[in-house]
């Protein structure tokens, strides 16, 4: 492998350890799942704890509502499809059966929903598979906390985070290996993961003064090669924000990226309208307007393509590190006030 | 045991009224389908769940859900009769800041499951009761599920489920009623068979050959049982044999009437959400008051075969059997013991009516309890204060109905009235007991007319049993004087056609009930109200038959 090759991880495999691990440590924990349970890795729990483990068939509102029965007895749950079969498909139930019952005043029920497959790249079943549309949909669900993890190691910090958390997640994961963009020192749940996982937060991975990318996801990556360009190209310094909590959003590191870099760039593989995007736009409009752009799929569906085509893909809406970079370096910069 | 079966029908009766209290004090609500699943929710609240109301998260209960979530006002009202609040709280129904939300909500203490988006309660009771089964908690899960709902797939996705995990603490009441929102579930979408144009959803009641939904939940894995779901007795022992069932889920179809118990509702796909006007509101009570019972008498048949007698009465569908006990003594004549009645209760679910015409009741009551009777009456010229108070609470622990009688010529005694406000019923004798064949003495009239305020007066919610002479021409005045049970000797299962006969008898004591709301809407506001009590029956014969009593009554033109 040469140096600069990044290492690939895979997001499925990361969760089932995670489930795993919390499934050792706490009984309550149950996990669920509908026909994809080989593909989300999630049989692999089943098999250590049979009696933890429902597979519903293809069924993906039965899913999520025996999920809510689960969690109102007191079971931690985890309820494990495709993005587009989760919020894409059962949203009512998500909705009815999950968010809106608060026992005790508390809101939600316990279910984590797990998604993966989300967005453009999931490549070649086309864009009858590529849900475009999760982060819209789950974060205007009140009691609903979303998150998207940009790699392995966020996947088992935010794993274990909800676990620990109670209430409702929506967790949306990629379908296709992504490189680590966090140090995996502690990937197996170190305190200092714990630390930089908390919902509500999002993590700085590079400062910069002239321009801030807010990237969820697959999109985190290309943020840190689109800096990389900014500062090899136009001597920018380019601060990368990683938002893998979009709700509840971090108001303040946003804030403070429109005070100090006086525009912001948003990069996510989702409809731009309700995406990331939008949650960045409506806080930032709200605290220290500054210009934005946003980057994702323009109210369009994606399409067929290969694993090795995907970043063609990718390309055709605009999610480069490349047009990254030059969006960033084209918007205009409110000076600090 | 006896049934607990004056219990649970005197709570159902509080539980619909309020129905209506908080519907029409709501201005909107769902009283067609809480009044379809009232005895199922009756049976479950006063005899078979487990719950404990102070401690509504009391781990260890039993679960239920409510999925057909718009019966909402059904559920809160059996929650305030069980105790979880009080009754006055149904007021606040649907109502900015009430706990009684439009759809059931878990912020309501109690509750189980926000009903409202249909077809999910289901999967979530699978979820509850797989959650029990993990963690070894004795609950049982009980979900009440609609006919229109199931035409959601998720319905039978849990269906799968529930059978593939082998979900035996889970026990689901389909509320069969026949009816959805826009019309009736035949036509919207069947589940049973489809209803031609030109036919009236009571085709569906003749023909069993069109019931297809129990093959359904067969072909589902389910343990299925076929029940009248009114029928208290066929719920409490469908509940049973569910809990007995190891292995599979159970569902109860129960075949039910939407709007039940209120004419204009019942059957009348119209009254799926509405609430009644507060103006109907006293005439819709009286009604509910005025439930009738038959009682068919089963010594007027044959004595020699009083096994046969139970059958044809069972089958001519008797609400009650009465049991005539004589001893040869308190009367001349001799019948039969508690060995016979213990001998005819495999026969049939239906409560047993007994009636002791013994002497010294109390050394001999247990015997007609533990032979199986669900109601026992013993005569006042026989009991005193001690000794009925022996009865009643030896009864009462055994969940079996407590009844008083007397004789012609017997005064209701003061020592009883104390005891009015615990008795289930009053048997007034209208002929001498002791022999069959005679007349109704005219002047039990009278008797009545002293008697009805005197129990009002003192705390009776009970009914009046009337016993003695009772046939298809009197039964009338019989209930225009307050009876609402009727024994039926010669004028029943000495006929025929025992079906036949207590038709009949259900059919005149619909025309003196007709009467009696067309009475109180008249005294209440006049001919106005006449006229819109009688526009409320659109249903089948029914606003013809209703208007032609109102006619005879004088109270609107011909």
């Amino acid at each position: 492998m040469l140096p600069d090759e990044p290492v690939l991880t895979d997001m499925r495999t990361a969760y089932a350890e995670a489930l795993i691990r919390e499934g050792r440590g706490n009984p309550d924990v149950v996990v669920m799942g509908a026909d994809t349970t080989d593909s989300l890795k999630t049989s692999k729990f089943g098999r250590e704890f049979p009696d933890r483990f429902f597979n519903v068939g293809i069924a993906e509102g039965n899913l999520v509502t025996i999920s809510a029965g689960l969690a109102a007895s007191g079971k931690t749950v985890f309820a494990s499809t495709y993005a587009i079969f989760l919020p894409g498909r059962a949203v009512d139930q998500i909705r009815n059966n999950v968010a809106y019952p608060s026992p005790g005043g508390r809101g939600g029920l316990n279910v984590k929903l797990v998604a993966s497959h989300g967005g453009l790249s999931v490549g070649p079943d086309g864009g009858s598979h590529q849900q475009l549309e999760d982060i819209s949909i789950m974060r205007t669900i009140p009691n609903f906390r979303v998150m998207i993890p940009a790699d392995t190691v966020a996947v088992s910090a935010l794993t274990r985070m909800m676990a620990a958390e109670y209430g409702p997640f929506y967790m949306r994961m990629a379908r296709s290996k992504t490189p680590l963009v966090y140090d995996d020192d502690d990937h197996n749940n170190g305190a200092a993961a714990d630390k930089r996982f908390e919902a509500g937060r999002a993590n700085v991975l590079r400062d910069g003064s002239d321009c801030t990318i807010a990237a969820c996801g697959i999109t985190v990556s290309m943020a840190l090669e689109a800096a990389d360009l900014l500062r090899r190209e136009k001597q920018m310094s380019c601060r990368v924000l990683d938002m893998f909590s979009v709700k509840p959003i971090d108001g303040r590191a946003l804030e403070k990226a429109a005070r100090q870099t006086g525009r912001i760039l948003t990069a996510e593989e989702h409809n731009i309208i309700g995406g990331m995007g939008s949650a960045v736009a409506e806080s930032v409009s709200e605290s220290y307007p500054v210009p934005i752009k946003r980057i994702g799929a323009l109210d369009a569906f994606g399409e067929s393509a290969r694993d090795a085509e995907v970043p063609l893909l990718l390309q055709k809406h605009g999610i480069t590190p490349f047009n990254m970079a030059q969006q960033a370096g084209a918007l205009e910069r409110l000076p600090e006030r | 045991m006896g049934l607990d079966y004056c219990t649970i029908r005197s709570k159902v009766l509080r539980a619909r009224k309020l129905v209506i209290r908080g519907t029409a004090a709501a201005g909107s609500g769902h009283p067609g389908g809480s009044f379809s699943m009232a005895e199922i929710l009756g049976c479950l609240f006063y005899k078979h769940l487990r719950y404990d109301p102070r401690n509504p998260q009391w781990e260890d209960r039993d679960r239920l859900v409510l999925s057909k979530g718009h019966a909402a006002p059904g559920l809160f009202s059996n929650m305030a009769v069980a105790g979880y609040f009080a009754e006055s709280e149904i007021d606040t129904l649907r109502a900015f800041g009430s706990r009684l939300q439009g759809h059931p909500d878990l912020k309501c203490p109690g509750v189980e499951f926000c009903g409202g988006s249909l077809g999910t309660g289901l999967s979530y009771s699978v979820g509850v009761a797989l959650a029990a089964r993990l963690d070894s908690r004795p609950c049982r899960v009980y979900a009440v599920i609609g006919d229109g709902e199931s035409d959601e797939g998720q319905i039978w996705e849990a269906a799968m489920a529930a059978s593939k995990y082998g979900v035996d603490n889970l026990t689901v009441f389909l509320d069969r009623n026949f009816i959805q929102q826009d019309s009736y579930t035949e036509r919207v979408m069947p589940l049973d068979s489809r209803l031609g144009d030109a036919e009236e959803i009571s085709a569906m009641w003749l023909n069993r050959d069109r019931w297809r939904t129990g093959d359904k939940w067969r072909a589902f894995g389910w343990n299925v049982i076929e029940i009248d779901g009114h029928r208290i007795e066929q719920v409490d022992d469908a509940i049973k044999r569910a809990r007995a069932h190891g292995s599979a889920p159970t569902i109860i179809i129960s075949r039910t009437i939407k709007g039940k118990s209120v004419e204009h509702m019942e059957d009348n796909p119209q009254w799926h959400g509405k609430a009644p006007a507060r103006d109907m509101v006293p005439i819709i009570d009286a009604e509910l008051e005025s439930q009738s019972i038959i009682a068919p008498s089963i010594i007027a048949g044959d004595m020699t075969n009083l096994a046969a007698e139970v059958v044809r009465c069972a089958e001519g569908r008797a609400d009650y059997i009465h049991l005539d006990v004589m001893d040869g003594r308190f009367v001349p004549n001799r019948t039969f013991l508690h060995e016979k009645v213990r001998e005819l209760r495999p026969l049939t679910l239906i409560p047993f009516d007994t009636h002791l015409m013994i002497e010294e009741p109390h050394r001999h009551v247990r015997q007609y309890v533990d032979a199986g009777s669900d109601i026992v009456t013993v005569h006042a010229e026989v009991t005193d204060v001690d000794t009925f108070g022996e009865i009643s609470d030896m009864l009462r622990e055994n969940g079996v109905g407590v009844g008083l009688a007397i004789n012609p010529d017997t005064e209701l005694p003061e020592w009883s009235l104390g005891f009015l406000p615990r008795i289930d019923q009053i048997i007034v004798m209208s002929v001498v007991p002791g022999r069959s064949g005679q007349k109704y003495i005219e002047s039990t009239h009278q008797k009545m007319a002293r008697l009805m305020p005197a129990l009002a007066d003192n705390g009776f919610a009970g009914y009046v049993e009337a016993d003695g002479g009772v046939n298809l021409e009197n039964v009338a005045s019989v209930f225009a004087d307050g009876a609402r049970a009727f024994v039926g000797g010669g004028a029943i299962v000495s006929t025929p056609d025992v079906r036949a006969s207590i038709r009949g008898f259900r059919q005149a004591v619909a025309t003196a009930r007709r009467r009696m709301l067309l009475d109180l809407a008249d005294s209440l506001g006049g001919s106005d109200l006449v006229e819109r009590w009688i526009n409320l029956h659109v249903v089948g014969a029914r606003p013809a038959e209703v208007r032609t009593i109102a006619q005879e009554a004088g109270y609107v033109a011909r």
